[in-house]
């Protein structure tokens, strides 16, 4: 398929074609095509196992796939710096230091994107209902407290594409709408996200926005 | 391929005049040529395969590795057994010999590497990446070998250059470094069909290369 | 440039919150370097002969014992992938952190040599000379080490596999290191030892950050 970058191209943010990926001896997915437009929610679906880690993994370069190319904005994403530079990937691991404050982590990340704005990291601590263990130790948070830190990350810097792995295991009830609070004000300005997660996200506010992609189904 | 070694070595001793102890030249220098080309071979084939992702260079590479290292083994112990009655002692701290031995630690790593991983693609690039740090530092190891032995003067008793070689020991020397070559390329065809064979397992063509010859 | 900063600062900050890790391979290169005189006849002059050549291997071991730590907790808690996703500079940010890791080993290691120096009764222009070769010469270690501890970040048990994989590179600049001491001690000029470390310690300096991030690439998945 040889065919110029249009229009259509362009809203498209995040193409996936035609990807497959082996792990060991098993074949996990093929053949699979998806499509991801700006201030559109993706919701992978499937059992453990089937391979939704491995397909972030992959949209992010951080695995190859066997076959298939990861298009960003109709040019393949794995060479494009810019990629780099507006997706943000939260995995299982939070990915923050323990030795650092809360506000010390906030801030490594905010400093490698070359601003330094301290209101701007109180406001995050302030959206997630953390300011008050901001120079804790992140060993010292709960679980769930670590993954609200997480995700204050993505208001620190500015990224299109959220690309989130499981975002709604082992937090409670306030930390759950506050994160689909996140999600809905990233979407209603035009960013897009690619979630994981193992059931149907029915009873969230986020459903408006959402559109499920079964990866067993998928698969050819 | 085989016979073109097996001819060398059986025709090579015929030439000969001098002490029987000097024969081992014949087995001695092909391997020690061989393990140095080997681990260029072993390097190139990495360099293309993190390159261009080939996967034939991967399995090149590695098949090379146990090759290589049983060649510079067998310089080694030859030269050990060439020494004892030359030099009067089975080993002395001379830049080659260190430099061949180094080259052995190097083969054992790369092997080492690429069995330490479970998956087999993080296997392979994990080898290719030592073969291509290795070969950076080979020549500097060398070159610092080399070095360091000339400030121990007083223990190489290896002249430089050696004694002349006659033309009729010289043939079978190259006809042996023929067959050593040879053999390292038939071996190293036979491993990586094998190799190519296990990791492609799964495949369809595998299968049908299977049933094909159970069925004859 | 400030890449190079942010991670060599962060680094540092890091290292110095979690001091036990810190100390650990100094404290193993002391025992290491004065374990020799027990083991060595008690009256002779040898320790003074061979008392350099022990600091180097000291200090090798040492280096040896602190790379396995280099990479691994970034790996466990997820930071070292956001690295690679994220970094389009990977090679300044990982030379930043190696810098870093090298001013809390090789650096301080340099900084107590004269110190053991002295209870080996070794001469004050050797010591020296001594000095400003681990100066020279344990970058190139950290350096080159980095690389064997990016390759083996995943695995489980990667810190013999370092050892298998990285000692033998390190031998150039152990030779040149030690051999400087040697031809010190014989009355000879050093100067091509220093320029040949000084020039080990370019080449790693510019060659191993790229194979250090290639290595993380091709490991981490």
């Amino acid at each position: 398929m040889n065919r110029d970058i249009t229009n259509d191209d362009r809203s498209k943010l995040l193409t996936l074609e035609n990807l497959s990926c082996t792990q060991g001896e098993n074949l996990l997915f093929q053949g699979l095509d998806l499509c991801l437009r700006s201030g559109e929610c993706l919701h992978l679906r499937g059992p453990n196992g089937s391979g939704k880690t491995s397909l972030l993994r992959i949209v992010c370069g951080l695995m190859s796939s066997d076959s298939g190319k990861v298009l960003w904005q109709g040019r393949p994403a794995t060479s494009d710096t810019e990629f780099a530079t507006q997706c943000f990937y939260l995995a299982h691991k939070d990915a923050l230091k323990s030795e650092l404050s809360a506000i010390e982590n906030l801030r490594f990340i905010q400093a490698l994107e070359g601003n330094i704005d301290e209101d701007a990291l109180d406001d995050a601590l302030d959206k997630m209902r953390l300011l008050s263990c901001a120079d804790l130790p992140v060993q010292a948070l709960s679980f769930g407290q670590r993954r609200r830190l997480a995700f204050a990350k993505l208001l620190v810097i500015e990224r299109r594409l959220w690309i989130l792995d499981e975002p709604f295991t082992g937090i409670d009830k306030e930390g759950k709408v506050l994160i689909e609070q996140l999600c809905i004000d990233h979407l209603e300005k035009l960013g897009s996200i690619l979630l994981t997660h193992h059931q149907k996200l029915d009873s969230t506010p986020l459903k408006a926005y959402l559109q499920e992609y079964d990866i067993l189904k998928a698969s050819k | 391929m085989i016979s073109g070694a097996y001819l060398g070595l059986f025709q090579a001793p015929a030439d000969y005049q001098q002490g029987d102890s000097f024969r081992i030249i014949y087995v001695h220098v092909p391997a020690a040529w061989l393990s140095l080309m080997v681990y260029v071979i072993m390097a190139v084939a990495a360099a293309i395969g993190m390159i261009w992702r080939m996967k034939m260079a991967f399995v090149v590479a590695i098949c090379s590795a146990p090759l290589g290292a049983v060649f510079t083994a067998l310089a080694l112990i030859t030269g050990a057994i060439w020494g004892k009655p030359i030099w009067g002692t089975w080993w002395t701290w001379d830049a080659r010999l260190t430099s061949e031995l180094i080259l052995f630690f190097l083969y054992f790593g790369v092997m080492a590497t690429y069995h330490a991983f479970d998956d087999r693609k993080t296997a392979e690039k994990a080898m290719a990446m030592l073969c291509i740090v290795g070969v950076v530092i080979v020549p500097i190891i060398h070159y610092s070998v080399e070095w360091w032995s000339s400030l121990h003067q007083g223990a190489t008793i290896f002249a430089e250059g050696g004694p002349r070689m006659p033309a009729d020991m010289l043939t079978p020397l190259l006809l042996m470094i023929g067959g050593f070559m040879f053999f390292y390329g038939y071996a190293l065809f036979i491993t990586c069909q094998t190799m190519v064979l296990k990791n492609e397992r799964k495949s369809r063509w595998v299968r049908e290369v299977i049933s094909r010859n159970h069925s004859r | 440039m400030s890449t190079f900063k942010i991670y060599f600062a962060r680094e540092w900050q890091l290292m110095f919150r979690n001091t036990g890790a810190l100390i650990q391979p100094l404290v193993f290169f002391i025992i290491i370097a004065l374990l020799f005189p027990f083991s060595l006849p008690a009256e002779s002059n040898l320790l003074q002969q061979i008392g350099g050549g022990i600091i180097w291997v000291s200090a090798v071991l040492a280096t040896l014992l602190s790379l396995e730590s280099m990479f691994h907790a970034d790996y466990q808690d997820g930071t070292l992938e956001q690295t690679l996703i994220h970094h389009r500079s990977l090679t300044l940010a990982m030379l930043g952190k190696v810098m870093a890791h090298w001013t809390a080993t090789g650096l301080v290691l340099s900084l107590i040599s004269p110190v053991l120096c002295v209870t080996f009764n070794i001469p004050a222009d050797q010591i020296w000379v001594l000095f400003v070769g681990l100066l020279l010469g344990t970058p190139s270690l950290t350096l080159i080490g980095a690389i064997g501890a990016a390759l083996t970040v995943t695995l489980r048990r990667g810190g013999v596999l370092i050892a298998v994989i990285i000692l033998p590179l390190y031998i150039p600049v152990l030779i040149f290191g030690a051999g400087m001491l040697t031809q010190s001690y014989q009355g000879l000029e050093v100067t091509s030892q220093i320029y040949a470390l000084a020039a080990i310690f370019a080449m790693s300096l510019t060659l191993a950050p790229l194979a250090i991030s290639a290595s993380l690439r091709a490991t981490i998945k």
